[in-house]
């Protein structure tokens, strides 16, 4: 079976670990846990071609000045960036994240989880920003990882999305 | 080039053949003939542009010895062709290949054969010190304590070391290439272990900003260690249990640098899929390995070998001699109290693989030899005995014959003195006369009935005290029977006459004892002679009256054994007196039973 490394990368809090928990095992926990360097998961993804595992790799959040660990994200097949939709600065950070991340492994397939949707009174983003990820072809999902909307749609497209890149002539 | 020179004896242009051409030839070829083979074989090799069969011929050994020096490439790629040929050289005559292997492969079979013997050995060994030692019972002890499988604790404890998993992680991407696990684990998230240690390799190399080529190449986890080799392509990792040797680290690279070499395509064309790798497992299970602590010193082993049969040897040899000494107590115990038993004559007696066997002679009335060996502990089923009837002499059985014959009541005591059985006792007087007539049982020649008082019927009893309460009176100094003794001693004479009918039909006949007395007053010479004329008034009056007179004992006593009474004057009259005794006697002519 093919298998393809995932890694989350966002800024802490955002919600990366919640996100792989409602996806791998559809359960949510409003306590915070702080992820300490990486903890990996996995979970079988239907695709076009057949199955694929996901090694879900959820790196610690950046917090700060503090940058992420690139070593983590070698090898990786796809990313997936994670906002949260209800703090702005999120947002604006994750595209200083995709430029430290592509400096470290170059161009990947990847993706932004607009996450905590489930939060609208507190939404801080507008069609603008949306606008702004696909003005540099960046796809994205609003999703909530309390209620799993838009979060299967998530994985999936990142999946798919290796598992093509994987299969293009190099 | 090939116009430098005309061909040799002719002139150049001409075509004519020339006798001095010739010659030129000739100093031509002694000139330049060596140059012009060079230069026709160089000719030769520039249009061929390759090498020549002949030029490998040359080349081939030191080229293979060559590389076989560099590394193993040549011997892997040779591997599959060497091996084709084998088998086919095989397929067509097998007879070639077996007739050149002979002289390797039967000391090699023996070798095989003697090691196999030798790891059996040590297995029963290892088993017999497992099982039996104080140590194997603990091992027990906590594996019925802890529900741990006893097979388990055993290798826990005897372990020197166990190879339990490998990985084999694609470097760049920490995914699974392939994953081989001891058969009794079960390891579900490989693929995450395999993440995880790509995970922490990237942390520690990170942490402690590590050159290139420095990374944690082993950690420990309780008993676990885990040794990670890494290639350029991909990491193997092996989990082992106990410490592990330095020969595994060596291992763990070879076998990574055949990975390598093995799957080179694999790895360049490498997008996430396993699938290529699927050969790598057999590989990766080679590197499983138990190692067990055989190792010891084998002077010592081979002490603790003996030892190790001793005790167990010794324990079976206590047993089976506790129990051989016991079966011959038995034994003996038996023989014994046959022996001893009266009735019984011990012939022969044999034990034949359990089964006891005894034959000899007995009397009926013998005990019976079931009950007497009852009480040993043997199976009965398992004892056999043939008896022939005989009868015994011996005291006991002559009186368990004689109480039997006589059917002596349990008031009798018999006893043997000599050849004359003795009873003792009282019994009926029928019985007494019936024993009298029977005369000695088998094995006495002589039955004494004297010590047995014989008991008359009831109706008979009372016969005998009326007679023996009579008293006849006389006055003082007066031997004269008065007018009422007269009718005292008539009735006397008709109740003896009852008696002396009533024993008779029983065998008997009647004696009666007259006892004359006389009080204190007077000489005792005189008071003898009073008696003595009393009593024999008395018996004559009785003769007269019709009694036997050979049966009438008058005896006269004077003033010895007087009748007691209260007071002086009672005893004087009392004793002014003749009484009676009755005595019975068979009637026969025979031992005499008295009473």
């Amino acid at each position: 079976m093919i298998q393809k490394k995932i890694c989350m990368v966002g800024v802490f809090g955002t919600g990366k670990t919640c996100l792989v928990q409602q996806f791998v095992h559809s359960r949510f926990s409003v306590k915070y846990h702080s992820t300490v360097g990486v903890k990996i998961d996995r979970k079988v993804v239907p695709v076009e071609e057949g199955e694929v595992t996901l090694l879900l790799w959820d790196l610690a959040g950046r917090d700060g000045h503090g940058d992420i660990t690139v070593s983590y994200l070698r090898g990786a097949h796809g990313v997936l960036y994670v906002v949260d939709g209800t703090r702005r600065e999120t947002f604006d950070q994750v595209f200083e994240l995709r430029d430290i991340v592509e400096k470290a492994v170059g161009p990947l397939p990847s993706v932004v989880a607009l996450n905590k949707s489930d939060l609208s009174g507190e939404w801080k983003l507008g069609k603008a920003d949306e606008q702004a990820l696909t003005a540099k072809s960046w796809h994205h999902f609003t999703t909530s990882a309390k209620t799993g909307t838009g979060v299967e749609a998530a994985f999936a497209w990142i999946a798919r999305e290796a598992v093509r890149q994987g299969s293009a002539p190099s | 080039m090939a116009d430098d020179f005309a061909p040799p004896g002719r002139l150049a242009g001409t075509g004519e053949y020339d006798p001095a051409s010739a010659e030129f030839a000739e100093l031509r070829e002694l000139l330049l003939g060596g140059e012009r083979r060079q230069l026709e074989e160089l000719r030769r090799r520039l249009d061929s542009l390759g090498i020549t069969p002949e030029e490998l011929a040359d080349l081939l050994p030191e080229a293979i010895a060559l590389r076989a020096g560099r590394d193993r490439q040549l011997a892997r790629a040779l591997a599959p062709t060497v091996e084709n040929a084998i088998s086919e050289s095989v397929r067509r005559n097998p007879r070639e290949i077996a007739t050149a292997i002979f002289p390797v492969l039967g000391p090699a079979i023996r070798k095989a054969i003697a090691e196999t013997m030798s790891g059996l050995v040590e297995s029963i060994n290892r088993a017999v010190e497992y099982s039996i030692s104080l140590r194997g019972i603990g091992w027990r002890i906590e594996g019925w304590r802890t529900g741990v499988p006893y097979a388990q604790i055993v290798l826990r404890h005897s372990l020197v070391y166990r190879v339990e998993q490998v990985y084999l992680i694609h470097a760049e991407t920490g995914l699974l290439l392939g994953h081989a696990a001891a058969a009794d684990l079960k390891v579900a998230d490989a693929d995450l272990i395999s993440g995880m240690l790509t995970a922490i390799q990237d942390f520690v190399s990170d942490s402690f900003a590590i050159q290139e080529g420095g990374e944690l190449r082993t950690f420990c986890v309780g008993e676990l260690t885990v040794m990670v080799e890494r290639g350029p392509q991909a990491v193997i990792a092996a989990v082992v249990r106990g410490p592990p040797p330095d020969t595994l680290l060596l291992q763990l690279q070879d076998a990574l640098e055949n990975l390598h070499f093995q799957f080179a395509t694999g790895f360049a064309e490498y997008n996430g899929d396993a699938a290529p790798f699927a050969g790598a497992r057999s590989r990766l299970e080679e590197l499983l390995v138990t190692v067990l602590n055989t190792d010891r010193g084998q002077r010592a082993r081979g002490r603790a070998v003996w030892l190790r049969w001793a005790v167990p040897l010794l324990l079976m040899v206590l047993v089976v001699g506790g129990l051989m000494w016991r079966s011959r107590q038995r034994w003996s115990a038996a023989v014994g109290r046959l022996e001893a038993a009266p009735g019984i004559v011990l012939v022969g007696a044999e034990r034949d693989w359990g089964r006891w066997k005894f034959r000899g002679l007995r009397d009926p009335l013998a005990a019976d030899p079931a009950v007497l060996l009852a009480g040993l502990g043997k199976d009965p089923s398992r004892i056999e005995g043939t008896w022939e009837t005989y009868l015994s002499m011996e005291p006991e059985l002559i009186l368990a014959r004689a109480r039997r014959t006589l059917a002596a009541p349990a008031t009798v005591q018999l006893s043997l003195s000599g050849d004359t059985l003795a009873a003792r006792g009282t019994a009926p007087l029928a019985w007494v006369a019936a024993s009298a007539s029977l005369g000695p049982p088998p094995g006495a020649s002589h039955l004494d009935l004297s010590g047995v008082g014989a008991l008359l019927p009831d109706e008979l009893a009372g016969l005998e005290r009326s007679i023996e309460g009579n008293r006849i009176l006389f006055p003082a100094g007066s031997a004269a029977l008065g007018g009422g003794a007269g009718d005292g001693l008539r009735a006397l004479a008709a109740t003896f006459g009852g008696l002396a009918a009533g024993v008779a039909g029983m065998g008997y006949r009647v004696n009666l004892e007259l006892i004359g007395r006389a009080d204190t007053t007077g000489t005792e010479s005189a008071n003898q002679t009073l008696s003595r004329m009393r009593v024999d008034a008395v018996r004559a009056r009785l003769v007269s009256l019709g009694l036997p007179a050979e049966g009438l004992n008058a005896t006269g006593i004077g003033t010895s054994q007087p009748l007691p009474a209260p007071d002086e004057a009672e005893r004087a009259r009392i004793n002014r007196s003749v009484s009676f005794i009755v005595h019975l006697q068979p009637a026969a002519r025979q031992t005499n039973g008295t009473r």
